[in-house]
């Protein structure tokens, strides 16, 4: 006699088959903690505080004699640049004859309550690239930032033009005054920015954080999920990559008090950058004085750094040398994964070649 | 049966779970971007968060009369001696920088012309040093 499985209750063989499935994506998730990244070697060249000037190891000498400075967001794990082997834009510019250098901002700890943009503009910027001048003899080099690191490396470029031969931003907000879902949610009358720094010496990572998945809650808090349970049936499903990518959506970095205050309220709120009413240290800000090539990449679908506030700098910048790649993809999509390894990195690699 | 048939007439949790995020995920995810984009979402996340901070303050500063009633340091004593090394570190910083810049100066001034030597002259003998004694 056969038994006809009842249509409420799942055949057993299925249901321990995606028991099995289940806890492999449970391993998958909870494994992501220790899975390997940044692997590239590099020496410490610099430091002050928290931050660290590295220089990542060539086999040979560098064949381009423009060293690139690689500067970071201060909310996200340096490694991003440097996800994996074979995901790796700093292998890929080491590949293409580059001298790489990368700063990583580190942890800020409560004693760091006071540090704002300007300090990190002024003070650890301008020593980090003198340490560069003196590892490498070259007295200019490429400034390349991604994210919130674009937008420092715009300042910094506007500062110190005579230190900058090439700018190039990857997804770099600059322009706030259409910053969409970010610009509405920290807006001047209902985030309580006073209140916040003044609870918190260092913002919560996990505070910023929540504010990028709830740009596009479903894909964050259940796709990535399911993406991950569809694929896991996939022979060619590389875990690692996945686990990787997932561990550094989730090592978020605390924002020091001082920075994230300023970048709240004199970027997001009164949009002081691209009004030419910034100063630091009591010397003005404009994108006018960057002089420099200029090479601005947008992504298509960013709502972190939506392509309205990253264009401006084509425009407003000085250079008569100025232009903008866009890009299919989302905010790290366009710095990681297929489509920038096979799109985007050799676009900038040609043009850091072109402006060497 | 195609697979896709299969999978429809399945009851398996895992899987029905899978399915109801395919069929509805655009779905969703526009109702909740729509709603997360009105001012009236903002308004409450804004609120949301300043009675989380109410409630975080109030917290640390309970923590900070306990831990200071019970003669223990607090965090807040612990980041004043960082602060303290974070300044020390700066100010050297600062020494550094102006060294640099007075060795850069050095290197770029321009070696002066060789002057010819003044003749030498001659030592007069020194004098005998006087001594004023301490009176007695």
């Amino acid at each position: 006699m056969t038994t006809t499985p009842s249509p409420m209750w799942p055949d057993p063989a299925t249901l321990w088959s995606s028991n099995d499935r289940a806890l492999e994506m449970a391993r998958a998730v909870l494994g992501s903690v220790d899975a390997p990244v940044g692997l590239t070697p590099k020496e410490l060249v610099w430091r002050k505080n928290k931050a660290r000037l590295y220089r990542y190891v060539r086999s040979e000498p560098a064949t381009h004699r423009t060293p690139i400075f690689l500067v970071l967001p201060l909310i996200n794990r340096a490694y991003i640049l440097d996800l994996r082997p074979g995901a790796s834009f700093v292998e890929f510019l080491l590949s293409e004859g580059f001298d790489v250098f990368l700063i990583d901002w580190g942890t800020p700890g409560d004693e760091d309550r006071a540090m704002d943009v300007t300090t990190l503009v002024t003070r650890y910027l301008p020593r980090a690239a003198k340490a560069i001048q003196n590892a490498t003899g070259t007295d200019q080099m490429t400034v390349l930032g991604y994210c919130i690191g674009g937008t420092l490396a715009t300042c910094f470029a506007a500062l110190h033009p005579e230190v900058t031969r090439n700018l190039v931003l990857l997804t770099a907000p600059l322009d706030f005054s259409d910053a969409g879902q970010f610009g509405r949610m920290t807006a001047r009358d209902i985030f309580p920015i006073e209140r916040l720094t003044d609870t918190f010496p260092t913002v919560p990572g996990q505070l910023p954080d929540i504010g990028t998945k709830l740009l596009n809650p479903m894909a964050s808090y259940v796709g990535t999920y399911v993406n991950l349970w569809k694929r896991l049936d996939d022979p060619n499903f590389d875990v690692q990559g996945w686990q990787a990518m997932y561990r550094w959506v989730n090592d978020s970095v605390p924002f020091a008090g001082a920075a994230f205050r300023q970048w709240i309220v004199e970027f997001y709120q009164e949009n002081r950058l691209a009004r030419d009413m910034l100063e630091m240290d009591g010397r003005p800000v404009r994108l006018a004085n960057i002089r420099c090539p200029v090479l601005n990449v947008a992504a298509s679908r960013d709502p972190i750094a939506p392509r309205a506030t990253t264009s401006i700098v084509t425009e407003r910048v000085g250079s008569t040398d100025s232009s903008e790649i866009l890009i299919e993809g989302g905010h790290v999509g366009i710095v990681v994964g297929r489509s920038a390894s096979q799109n985007l990195w050799p676009r900038v690699g040609a043009w850091l070649s072109e402006h060497d | 049966m195609t697979k896709a048939e299969e999978a429809g007439r399945t009851t398996d949790p895992y899987e029905t779970w899978r399915q109801l995020y395919d069929a509805n995920e655009r779905a969703w995810s526009a109702a909740l971007e729509q709603a997360m984009g009105s001012p009236e979402f903002g308004e409450s996340s804004g609120r949301l968060l300043e009675t989380m901070l109410a409630a975080q303050k109030s917290a640390r500063v309970n923590m900070r009369t306990y831990l200071e009633s019970m003669n223990v340091p607090t965090r807040e004593d612990i980041a004043r001696l960082g602060e303290l090394v974070v300044g020390i570190e700066e100010k050297i910083d600062q020494v550094a920088d102006r060294l640099d810049a007075i060795e850069d100066a050095v290197r770029a001034e321009p070696a002066e012309p060789s002057r010819p030597a003044k003749p030498a002259k001659p030592r007069t003998p020194a004098k005998p040093r006087t001594r004023a004694m301490p009176s007695r």
